[in-house]
């Protein structure tokens, strides 16, 4: 089975083509500066082959509608017409309360997207581009829908509620929804995998380190907490978003700088994390050699990002009530060895016992950065989300098959 | 031949009519500047022309300090000026407009006298170096598009665009509609008003729209107010603000907008409704006669330091 997976942001779409279930890539690529100037399609098949083509490119659909030119191709593609491709599988940011799980694409399913505009203006409207361009170029295809906050709607409510009045909660739906799901789901099931370890007994901790960054608390094959709340904004030290912030600072900081929410949401989103702290960058890579050669600003904001995710580990085993393997992923996750080692110092109390060496060497593979006696098991993975959009993907669009054939 | 995207299409649908990529502006004072940053924020190029190369270094400083104070409210990151500026060129040569989508005639409307005719002048020059579908346009307020575009060989391409000040804080801009416009010259702007964030009013061609003849008449409501010695300049401004919502009170607005302007405007309006209300209040005739322009050179209601109001300099009459 041929499924294309696609990745819409705004100005953007990622795309790979998967033969299922082999897991095979085809090719991939990148449709961007869609509507702007400049727009381009850099794609790239399995066998080494690549392109860059310029053009103008004035919506998603227009952007679709070449890359599937590029895979019919006879230069450049993979496939020898469009009706090879057998289904899409699409990544969607926010399913708001509407879906656990990833599902086959229906009007109704739209129209339940469409709600949820409101709880991710930046993200879901691409995303609905992305689906409505190929229902209209490939209507007899399934479409699935792959969600970043499905695999989080297995909280407790006193996991995803805030201390703020139930009315809020009740009209505009304001909770945590957490992201990365996929991510989160992947990671922790293929550590599992890797490990040996039945992954519905485990309790797992999971750290999406990337230039945004989020951690979850799976228990039992759950997602039990996660550190991501309503928007991308909370949690952990980011790149350029602020993590966990106290409301009132931010109050006063509006206050004292007369700020426009649109400008207060800059500060938060734009100015804040690393880059905010260190001046450097947003970039890991900048920063710790800026911290090597002496500035203080940047260790200090390598301390902090260390210290949050430590204490995201504490909450996390305390929440769950204890700890049996410690996940890493994302660009941070897999090749910065150094944040990745210090995040875990002192957790030794927990059972936790890092192969320093290891974790100071072990860059962007599966691999075990625990020892052989530590109680819990510290591993990286490095994430594939578009490989699990295609394997939710495949088994969905099976089921409707054998469900058909019976 | 090297290859493009166009050899790969599917080509299953007609393209949708070209997106806005390029938009001229002509006169990048104080309110040019304004909307080419605006535009220029959304992705699109913008081409400014302005009367001589000094003028054009002075317009790149001025937009260069003006997104600064933006990054220091938080508004912009410093990449993102970068952006901004990449997307900005100025020019003196009528030539360089020519492949701009859109064309905005936005010239100072502070000279004493009627602009019009070198509006329409401006108008028939960049008819001569555009696309035949390109829009041309002018930010107006109380002119009439439908007199500037008579001297146009295609003058269904004529759309009257009105931004409303402080541009990158309103989020509406007056769409005005002249007796020749076409219904697809107007679908490019609604097109336009689209992709740089801004809701669109529509207005039927009429002297002032509906932003401009509303704010006179309260500038000089306000005008009549301070004179009969009811109320002082600072507070006819709290109530107004504080009380119906406005962002500025009437005298800031005015201070804002130039006296000079909105003498002008009145004189317009009156000329053309001759109604009492739009007859320019004598104290902003005084105010400009004795060169109080407002906050362009530091003292019109108010006085200025560095930007900000220090103290009011018209006092009103009050029995002792």
């Amino acid at each position: 089975m041929k499924i294309i997976v696609l990745n819409c942001g705004s100005s953007s779409i990622k795309y790979q083509l998967f033969e299922m279930p082999s897991k095979a890539v085809l090719a991939k690529g990148l449709v961007d500066k869609i509507g702007l100037k400049g727009s381009l399609i850099k794609h790239k098949r399995t066998d080494g082959v690549e392109a860059k083509l310029e053009g103008e490119i004035l919506d998603h659909q227009a952007g679709i509608q070449f890359l599937l030119g590029i895979l019919v191709s006879e230069k450049y593609g993979s496939i020898k017409n469009i009706e090879e491709i057998d289904a899409v599988g699409h990544r969607v940011v926010h399913a708001g309360e509407k879906f656990s799980g990833s599902v086959f694409i229906t009007e109704e399913v739209i129209d339940a997207l469409e709600e949820c505009v409101d709880l991710a203006p930046l993200h879901n409207p691409p995303n609905l581009k992305g689906i409505y361009a190929m229902k209209e170029l490939l209507p007899e295809v399934p479409q699935v829908g792959v969600f970043d906050t499905a695999f989080h709607q297995t909280m407790p409510p006193k996991a995803y509620l805030y201390g703020i009045p139930y009315s809020l909660y009740e009209k505009y739906k304001i909770r945590r929804y957490g992201f990365h799901g996929t991510s989160h789901k992947y990671v922790s099931r293929r550590a599992c995998e890797i490990l040996g370890l039945d992954y519905d007994q485990q309790k797992i901790i999971t750290c999406h380190l990337g230039n945004g960054a989020s951690m979850a608390a799976i228990s039992n094959g759950k997602s039990v907490d996660t550190s991501m709340g309503m928007t991308p904004i909370e949690g952990l030290i980011m790149g350029t978003r602020c993590g966990d912030l106290d409301v009132g600072a931010l109050l006063y900081i509006a206050d004292k700088e007369e700020t426009s929410i649109q400008n207060t949401s800059t500060l938060v989103n734009k100015f804040s994390g690393m880059i905010g702290i260190s001046g450097v960058s947003s970039d890991m890579r900048d920063i710790e050699i800026a911290a090597e050669n002496g500035n203080e600003r940047a260790q200090v904001a390598m301390e902090m990002y260390q210290y949050r995710v430590r204490k995201y580990i504490g909450a996390y085993a305390a929440a769950m009530g204890g700890v049996d393997v410690i996940v890493f992923a994302g660009g941070i996750g897999e090749n910065d060895t150094i944040t990745r080692t210090k995040s875990l110092d002192g957790l030794e109390f927990l059972g936790v016992d890092v192969d320093r060496e290891k974790s100071l060497k072990s860059r962007g593979k599966e691999e075990v950065i625990s020892t052989a006696e530590s109680r819990v098991k510290v591993i990286v993975v490095p994430t594939d989300e578009e490989l699990m959009i295609a394997a939710d993907t495949y088994e969905i669009v099976e089921t409707i098959v054998d469900s058909q054939r019976y | 031949m090297s290859e493009t995207l166009a050899d790969f299409s599917l080509g299953k649908r007609m393209q949708a009519k070209g997106i806005i990529q390029k938009v001229g502006v002509i006169g990048c004072g104080a309110v040019g500047q304004e909307i080419t940053r605006a535009v220029s924020q959304y992705g699109i190029d913008v081409v400014f022309l302005d009367l001589d190369d000094e003028r054009i270094e002075l317009i790149y400083k001025q937009l260069d300090v003006q997104l600064d104070e933006v990054i220091n409210h938080w508004g912009l990151t410093p990449g993102e000026k970068r952006a901004i500026l990449s997307r900005i060129k100025g020019t003196t040569d009528y030539a360089d407009l020519a492949d701009c989508d859109i064309v905005i005639e936005s010239i100072s409307s502070r000279k004493r006298g009627t602009s019009i005719e070198i509006r329409k002048e401006i108008f028939q020059k960049v008819e001569q170096v555009v696309r035949p579908d390109a829009i041309i346009s002018s930010n107006i307020a109380t002119l009439m598009i439908s007199d500037l575009s008579t001297v146009l060989e295609h003058p269904e391409r004529a759309i009257g665009i009105h931004f409303i000040l402080p541009v990158h804080k309103s989020h509406v801009i007056e769409v005005v509609r002249g007796i020749g416009s076409s219904e697809e010259a107007y679908q490019q702007v609604i097109k336009f008003a689209g992709m740089i964030n801004k809701k669109i009013i529509r207005v039927n061609e009429s002297p002032g729209n509906i932003v401009t003849r509303m704010l006179v008449t309260t500038i000089n409501e306000a005008c009549e107010i301070l004179m009969e010695g009811v109320a002082s300049v600072v507070d006819i401004d709290t109530a107004m603000k504080e009380s119906v919502g406005h962002i500025y009170g009437p005298f800031e607005m005015a201070d804002r907008i130039g006296l000079d302007k909105v003498l002008k405007y009145m004189d317009n309006l009156y000329q053309e409704f001759g109604d009492k209300k739009f007859k320019p209040s004598p104290i902003i005739k005084r105010l400009v006669r004795a060169n109080y322009y407002g906050r362009i050179n530091g003292k019109g209601f108010y006085n200025y330091k560095d930007g900000k109001a220090v103290d009011q300099t018209v006092t009103c009459a009050v029995i002792k």
